[in-house]
């Protein structure tokens, strides 16, 4: 592989690569704006101006000033390039952190800076924002302005998800670019010229495709700021772990940022995984967050109706091993769940061979609208690992009402939320004496569950996701479950000992180990790959 | 190596000194004197150094870091635009503050953002002034000259955001010394792209 010499380090690169990529895939930062690896190439911030010290020297005449004649004398100063737009040569000897270079990047720091408010205090980008990051590593010194600032429009809500401040804006075109080429809906475009400059929207329109908070993750600076995490939080509270999204068979990989302070997941971010989202998600996976803190099971509850009992988890667990004891095996159906982790389905699948069930179901999510960007028609997140887990074809929750009529099946265990059926689909199933649920939301299932068992969200348990393609995916705990409350795999490992025949279910690993040799791994090849659980 | 040896001399007493007596009523006569002239004598001759704490207060110096307050624009609002750089920087974390939106149709609205709760646990906080110095808006001072009223219940010493909008400073107003021209503002100097450059 040809290479080049960037601040006398040796980075390789492929042929087409330029500097600035060369540079990212080799883990060097060019500092820049514009640029993005998964946009194409603008070349307007000139951030990323490094000094080619390779091959002919092209000088610029310009005027320095003298402080000994107090006066601008004529001189001359190499040119310099924008490493984002000029291919990689071998042999290139290239300078981003010299003196040239250095000089450029306070100038162009200072340029963006000058109209800017610099409200960082009420801005949501503060903290994460690449403008205060290259002021403090590139410039470090006072304005020089004193002159009151350019005023631009601010909070003008571009749609249902984005509200746009025009003083901040660098114009990078970031934004404009994400929905040109990522999402194909050329909302955005940009008018006027030098300070009077501003992104704005298509006649007529607003920005409301499936993809708006994209243009929000682009955004270098606090221009765009999500409408729903706006002044929800300030970013240096917040900490990270490495999720999969539950929206979709697609399994995008995510950054799921919480405060540990309050046990609360306040966002989700993409995670970049060339084989799967690349750089992006969309919205509604974006928002699917918000499945850790609504419509929450967080009590056992015993009894249908307007005033079912509340128990605590261990009572509710005892009266289901009772009931389990109680029924023959052959009459109890398991329905799995497309929207729990492999683990979750794992154990159930254990449970039901402790009793001798022979029936097994499959509640998923009806499909939803897929395109040909990231969006899977399926709407669950591990359809393919609950049938891996289950070890074989799992049946309709329709079969399972047919096989309920015909009276083969008294009881049901069913794990998850919700599936395709309405309630008034299942009302034959909330007739059963024995119904029982474990879930971590509020849906269909738990509405005619006889018994409901609350159990830990994704976003309070590890476990793995096997998306459309067959790769399985890990993701980890973010916040504490509330309290009593555990993840579903151990809650049915409970329930096994409780009824004499325990899974030896102690920590996450040992069902992933079981559930390693019982079903071959999936194709696995995600290629961030997490650490291993330290639960 | 020796050790220095120092010799000191036992002071000498005399035989009025050794009986004990005499030297007791001599010091009793200067207690005596002391306090007849603080507690019967003219006023401007008392030399004593407590006061009659509550119902005489000494004032407290000029710095004094007192309880907080939260300063006002002049139309009453809070400067405060919970960017919770004062809660970031307490090291006793005191400070809870819940930020809000003003809506597009409030005259505010260019304010942005403004704190729907701020509360100060005056029991937890160590009166360090790091929220003071933190605030990029001169928002939250502790120039009120007061120290914490004392209470025995808990609660009263959560201060809420109007309780401490409605603390004066020590010149009594409810303003701060460096007025500053937002967007939104009747006074904010700025041209924009509506008012032309």
């Amino acid at each position: 592989m040809p290479s080049f010499q960037l601040n006398g380090q040796t980075v390789p690169f492929e042929q087409g690569d330029t500097i600035m990529r060369a540079a990212w895939r080799a883990g060097i930062e060019i500092p820049h704006y514009c640029w993005h690896p998964g946009l194409s190439i603008a070349a307007n911030c000139r951030m990323c101006l490094v000094h080619v010290k390779s091959g002919r020297q092209m000088q610029m005449p310009i005027m320095r000033f003298d402080e000994k004649k107090g006066a601008y004398v004529p001189d001359t100063k190499p040119k310099l390039v924008p490493a984002c737009q000029i291919e990689a040569q071998a042999d290139m000897e290239v300078d981003s952190v010299g003196e040239e270079a250095s000089k450029a990047q306070h100038a162009v720091q200072e340029f963006l800076l000058l109209n800017h408010p610099v409200d960082c205090p009420i801005c949501d980008q503060a903290g994460e924002c690449k403008l205060q990051d290259y002021w403090l590593e590139h410039q470090g010194d006072l304005k020089r302005k004193r002159t009151e600032p350019v005023h631009k429009p601010k909070g003008v809500r571009f749609g249902p998800t984005i509200v746009y401040d025009a003083e901040r804006c660098i114009m990078c075109t970031r934004c404009i670019r994400v929905c040109d080429e990522v999402v194909g809906d050329p909302v955005l475009d940009m008018r006027e010229r030098g300070n009077r400059n501003e992104i704005i929207l298509a006649p007529g329109r607003e920005l409301d495709h499936d993809y708006t908070l994209m243009t929000e993750h682009v955004c270098p600076v606090g221009a765009l700021t999500s409408r729903d995490f706006r002044f929800k939080a300030r970013v240096w509270f917040l900490k990270s772990v490495e999720g999969v999204c539950t929206g979709c068979a697609t399994g995008c990989n995510t950054h799921v940022d919480y405060d540990s302070r309050y046990g609360k997941v306040y966002r989700l971010r993409p995670r970049d995984n060339m084989a799967v989202n690349k750089f992006w998600m969309c919205d509604d996976g974006m928002m699917t967050y918000t499945e850790a803190h609504e419509a929450r099971v967080i009590t056992a509850t015993i009894g249908r109706g307007e005033d079912p009992e509340a128990v605590l988890p261990e009572e509710a667990i005892d009266d289901v091993a009772l009931r389990l004891e109680q029924t023959e095996g052959a009459k109890i159906a398991f329905v799995f769940s497309a929207l729990h982790s492999s683990e979750d389905n794992f154990a159930l699948a254990k449970l039901a061979e402790a009793v001798g069930a022979e029936k097994k179901y499959l509640a998923a999510r009806a499909d939803w609208k897929g395109d040909d960007i990231l969006r899977h028609t399926d709407h669950n997140p591990n359809r393919a690992g609950a049938l891996a887990a289950a070890g074989g074809a799992l049946e309709d929750l329709e079969d399972l009402l047919q096989d309920v009529m015909a009276g083969e099946v008294s009881a049901v265990v069913a794990l998850g939320p919700t599936c395709a059926e309405t309630a008034e689909q299942l009302a034959p199933l909330a007739k059963l004496e024995t119904f029982i649920t474990l879930s971590a939301n509020e849906g269909v299932l738990t509405d005619v569950a006889s018994i409901v068992v609350p159990v830990a969200s994704w976003a309070e348990s590890f476990g793995t996701f096997v998306n459309a393609k067959g790769m399985a995916q890990t993701f980890q705990r973010a916040i504490p479950a509330p309290a009593g409350v555990e993840p579903a795999w151990k809650t049915i490992a409970k329930i096994a000992e409780a009824i004499d025949s325990p899974l030896g279910f102690e920590r996450v690993a040992d069902v992933r180990t079981a559930l390693g040799k019982s079903a071959p791994a999936p194709t696995s090849a995600p290629t961030s790959a997490a650490p291993a659980p330290a639960e | 190596m020796t050790v220095g040896v120092k010799v000191i001399t036992k002071p000498k007493r005399t035989l009025a000194e050794q009986v004990y007596v005499p030297e007791i009523a001599k010091g009793l006569g200067q207690t005596m004197k002391r306090f007849f002239k603080n507690t019967l004598g003219p006023d401007e001759e008392k030399e004593i150094a407590t006061v009659r704490y509550p119902e005489e207060k000494r004032e407290y110096p000029a710095r004094f870091r007192g309880i907080h307050r939260l300063t006002q624009r002049s139309d009453g609002s809070p400067r405060c635009v919970a960017c919770l750089c004062c809660s970031t920087a307490c090291p006793a974390q005191c400070i809870h503050i819940e930020p809000a939106e003003y809506e597009p149709e409030d005259p505010r609205y260019g304010y942005e953002r403004f704190p729907a709760r701020f509360v100060i646990d005056e029991l937890r906080c160590i009166y360090c002034g790091y929220c003071v110095e933190a605030c990029p808006c001169d928002a939250i001072r502790m120039d009120t000259g007061m120290h914490m009223p004392p209470s025995t219940e808990r609660h009263h010493f959560m201060y809420e955001k109007e309780t401490l909008l409605e603390l004066p400073g020590r010149d009594g107003t409810y303003l701060t010394a460096n007025p500053r021209h937002e967007p939104g503002d009747a006074t904010h100097p700025g041209v924009d792209r509506l008012k032309g450059h």
